[in-house]
């Protein structure tokens, strides 16, 4: 078994939420030792209020996996200094408490520079660490209202201000993103000797994606309004109603062959195509015409049937499936054991989602399950900071280990 | 070569050879804002992206797509033919002076032109070369093919949004496409890190289908240990919930209440409305129980104040309130403006430009903007014949055959 990548590097995580620990994560997966500052006064937002489920969190799981748990009070002195003493023997900070905590702890990067001159800190902050908003409260479902996807995520012509999901793609993307700057600044300080920090705002991340949005405001001076499903490249696009219930498969046709070979599929089973469909000019123009004639085919038959069937022929088919279905129906993660099993010592079994890439010479891991609150301090406490049992003792009860 | 300036962006000096389409623009356009020297290698007329929309006062061209000048300002690019025999030969010469190359073509197609990765390695073992595909390079979906809403369907974000009864709705801004760009560009970095202590490339494999299901927050593990499985939440009745956004005088505004601390100072500001005061709405599922009556006396509150006044007051108070803004609202906010998110460019045909700045921000080495996105073919002739030594006749004999 060959190293991984990032074996060497010690990760200090000061976190709460997803962004922040997605970038320990996802470091850590690839070989970072992580280390993750926390505390007994209160379970973070994924822990949970009541200590009875700290360690029984799925989501916390799928956060947390691979790292180590480090009970530290920062409200003591003492427990700020531990810190420190962890921060000078490591060689990345993440950081995403609101914007004041890590200058209040002496950890903001002036501060931590004079600590270790080669640390790498990332703070990663709904807003950015700088403007007017920095300080801003934010979660990674709400950032998405700030930056127009909220917006935009709607039928076209809709009426309530939004259909979007849960979904919080600045906190997940947001913490991929943080990664790659973490390893960017690795590879950097090699040569430089030198640290740096690094400001990561989920919105401006999030936001990235938009920008052919904000070249329409910023180029043709206009707004741009929700779409809904509306394609003007390909034709049939969308999702389409398959038997059963809320059961739908994604078809997309591009071009004129796969056009083709898809209408004389739907035609083999007896549903005559309209001559303006010929051309995806007229499919364009007509789509909602031809949006039911596709659904005369497609709701009578299983979404899986519909994506083979089509897939089969070459034309980007896929169902939308829910979670069961990821789960059961999935074959491709089922042949790939994407999906990994996690024996958590008091939660037991729990599922996430593998590594999705693969490096063929230095490939990650999902590298073992959560910790439980606290459960490496000792150990690190005794191997990482050189304090004995004695002091360690002591420092439990002084509620500074805690 | 690695520079050794310590303010110049961290990729300054390595070369990014972009086979790329949709898939992986996000993943190049991470690597140039952070200063690689990307080089986009487009088919002989221009690649295709050059036709999605939106368009420079909606007239399509291929100098106007707003879609291609987001993705590719920063990039190079050369116009090359890489199925023709002479195009392999050129991309070869190439590929031996990149660092990277990224690719997105269906598995085995760059092997079967003898241009795939162990061609490469065999004359360039240093080299990182990266294919993001829709499902990977192994197991039963391998060939299928998947656009972005393929990889939010199969990804079950796309179940999930919309409202009950209508068909599911796709997300603005190809999500899955950018995070299995993003997973390929944080990929790239890891094997460049490895390659400066080992000297050795590797072959990395992105599958935006299992990228895709990293983004759906936390419905795999919550499904595996307790089987919850939630479907587009209703806005009526007992599923309601409270983050869903309230009118205001002006649009709307979001009021995100996690901290039982932050209910009670919205409680405050709210000037204790006796329907929600009591001791028991502290708790979040008794909240939760009770949707019109919170959401009844929340909307109350927002109906008399603009989305501007809910956000300012709201957040000076500590309490997690957005305005819903529009994609203009964003670009023209204080808090854009004084982070300087967009840089001002120019275009040659599309002329003056907002253009979104690199992300994130380092303290020492900022990544940078230097360039607008490349004119079809706009460096052949700084790169077939300033670095690889062709003459002018050269081009002008490769363009009457197609190839470039």
């Amino acid at each position: 078994m060959s190293k991984l990548p990032l074996e060497g590097i010690r990760v200090v995580e000061l976190t709460t939420g997803a962004a922040g620990p997605t970038v320990a994560r996802v470091l850590c997966e690839f070989g970072a030792e992580v280390i993750r500052c926390e505390t007994r006064l209160r379970g973070d937002g994924h822990r949970g209020e009541d200590p009875a489920l700290w360690n029984k969190k799925p989501d916390f799981m799928k956060l947390q996996r691979g790292k180590k748990s480090f009970t530290v009070n920062m409200q003591t002195p003492k427990g700020r200094e531990l810190v420190k003493e962890l921060v000078k023997k490591s060689d990345v900070v993440v950081e995403n408490f609101g914007l004041g905590i890590l200058e209040k702890w002496g950890l903001d990067y002036p501060q931590l520079k004079e600590i270790n001159p080669g640390c790498i800190l990332i703070r990663v902050k709904g807003m950015g660490c700088t403007g007017p908003h920095a300080a801003d409260l934010t979660y990674g479902p709400n950032v998405g209202n700030t930056m127009g996807t909220t917006y935009l995520w709607n039928y076209a012509g809709a009426t309530t201000a939004t259909a979007e999901p849960r979904t919080q793609h600045p906190d997940f993307m947001g913490g991929v993103t943080g990664a790659f700057a973490v390893v960017l600044a690795l590879i950097q300080r090699r040569e430089t000797k030198r640290g740096q920090w690094i400001d990561s705002a989920q919105v401006e991340i999030g936001a990235s994606l938009l920008g052919p949005k904000y070249l329409e405001y910023s180029v043709n001076k206009r707004e741009p309004r929700p779409e809904g499903n509306r394609s003007l490249i390909a034709a049939p696009y969308g999702p389409y109603r398959c038997a059963g219930e809320d059961r739908w498969c994604v078809i997309a046709i591009y071009d004129q062959d796969e056009w083709k070979r898809f209408a004389a599929l739907v035609e083999q089973s007896g549903v005559k195509r309209d001559e303006k469909f010929a051309t995806h000019l007229g499919r364009v123009r007509h789509r909602e015409e031809l949006d039911v004639w596709v659904t005369t085919w497609t709701r009578a038959r299983d979404p899986y049937d519909v994506m083979e069937t089509l897939q089969g022929i070459g034309v980007c088919a896929a169902v939308v499936q829910d979670v069961e279905d990821q789960f059961e129906r999935d074959r491709q993660y089922a042949a790939t054991g994407f999906l990994v099993k996690l024996n958590e010592p008091e939660a037991g079994e729990v599922v996430t989602e593998g590594v999705p890439i693969r490096l063929s010479v230095t490939p990650g891991k999902v590298r073992g399950v959560a910790p439980l609150m606290g459960e490496h301090t000792r150990e690190i406490a005794r191997d990482l900071l050189g304090l004995s049992d004695r002091e360690i003792a002591t420092l439990e009860e002084e509620k500074v280990l805690y | 070569m690695p520079d050794i300036d310590p303010t110049s962006p961290p990729l300054t000096g390595y070369r990014v050879l972009d086979l790329g389409g949709p898939l992986g623009f996000h993943c190049t356009k991470l690597l140039a804002d952070m200063g690689a020297d990307v080089v986009k290698i487009e088919r002989p007329g221009g690649d295709e992206a050059r036709r999605i929309p939106p368009f420079k006062d909606d007239l399509p061209h291929p100098e106007t797509s707003l879609y291609f000048l987001h993705f590719h300002t920063n990039k190079r690019g050369v116009t090359l033919d890489i199925e023709s025999p002479e195009g392999r030969a050129i991309f070869l010469e190439l590929a031996c002076n990149a660092d990277v190359v990224l690719e997105t073509f269906q598995p085995g197609r760059l092997d079967e032109l003898g241009i795939g990765y162990e061609n490469l390695r065999r004359q360039h073992p240093g080299l990182v070369y990266a294919s993001i595909t829709p499902f990977g390079q192994s197991g039963p979906w391998r060939d299928y093919k998947a656009n972005d809403m393929a990889g939010l369907a199969l990804g079950n974000l796309l179940y999930l949004a919309g409202e009950p009864g209508e068909p599911p709705l796709q997300p603005p801004g190809e999500i899955a496409y950018g995070m299995a760009s993003t997973y390929g560009a944080f990929g790239i970095a890891v094997a460049l890190y490895h390659r400066l202590e080992s000297g050795q490339g590797q072959f990395i494999d992105v599958s935006m289908h299992e990228c895709a299901a990293h983004i759906a927050g936390y419905f795999i593990p919550n499904y595996g240990y307790t089987g919850a499985k939630p479907a587009r939440a209703s806005r009526k009745g007992e599923e309601t919930d409270l983050y869903d956004p309230y009118p205001t005088k002006n649009g709307y505004a979001r009021i995100f209440i996690i901290p039982v601390e932050q209910w009670r100072r919205l409680v405050e500001w709210m000037g204790r409305p006796p329907s929600i005061s009591g001791a028991e709405f502290e708790k979040m599922a008794y909240r939760r129980k009770h949707p019109d009556i919170v959401v009844g006396a929340i909307a109350e509150f927002c109906r008399r104040h603009t989305k501007e006044e809910l956000y300012e007051e709201g957040q000076k108070r500590r309490i997690a309130v957005t305005p819903i803004n529009t994609a203009g609202e964003f670009i023209t906010s204080e808090q854009v403006k004084a982070r300087g998110t967009f840089v001002e460019m120019e275009h040659p045909v599309i002329g003056h430009y907002a253009h979104f700045g690199p992300v994130p921000r380092f303290s020492e080495s900022p990544g940078r903007i230097t360039r607008t996105a490349p004119l079809v073919g706009q460096h052949n002739s700084e790169i077939y014949c300033g670095e690889l030594g062709m003459s002018k006749e050269d081009l002008v004999a490769l363009r009457a055959s197609g190839v470039i």
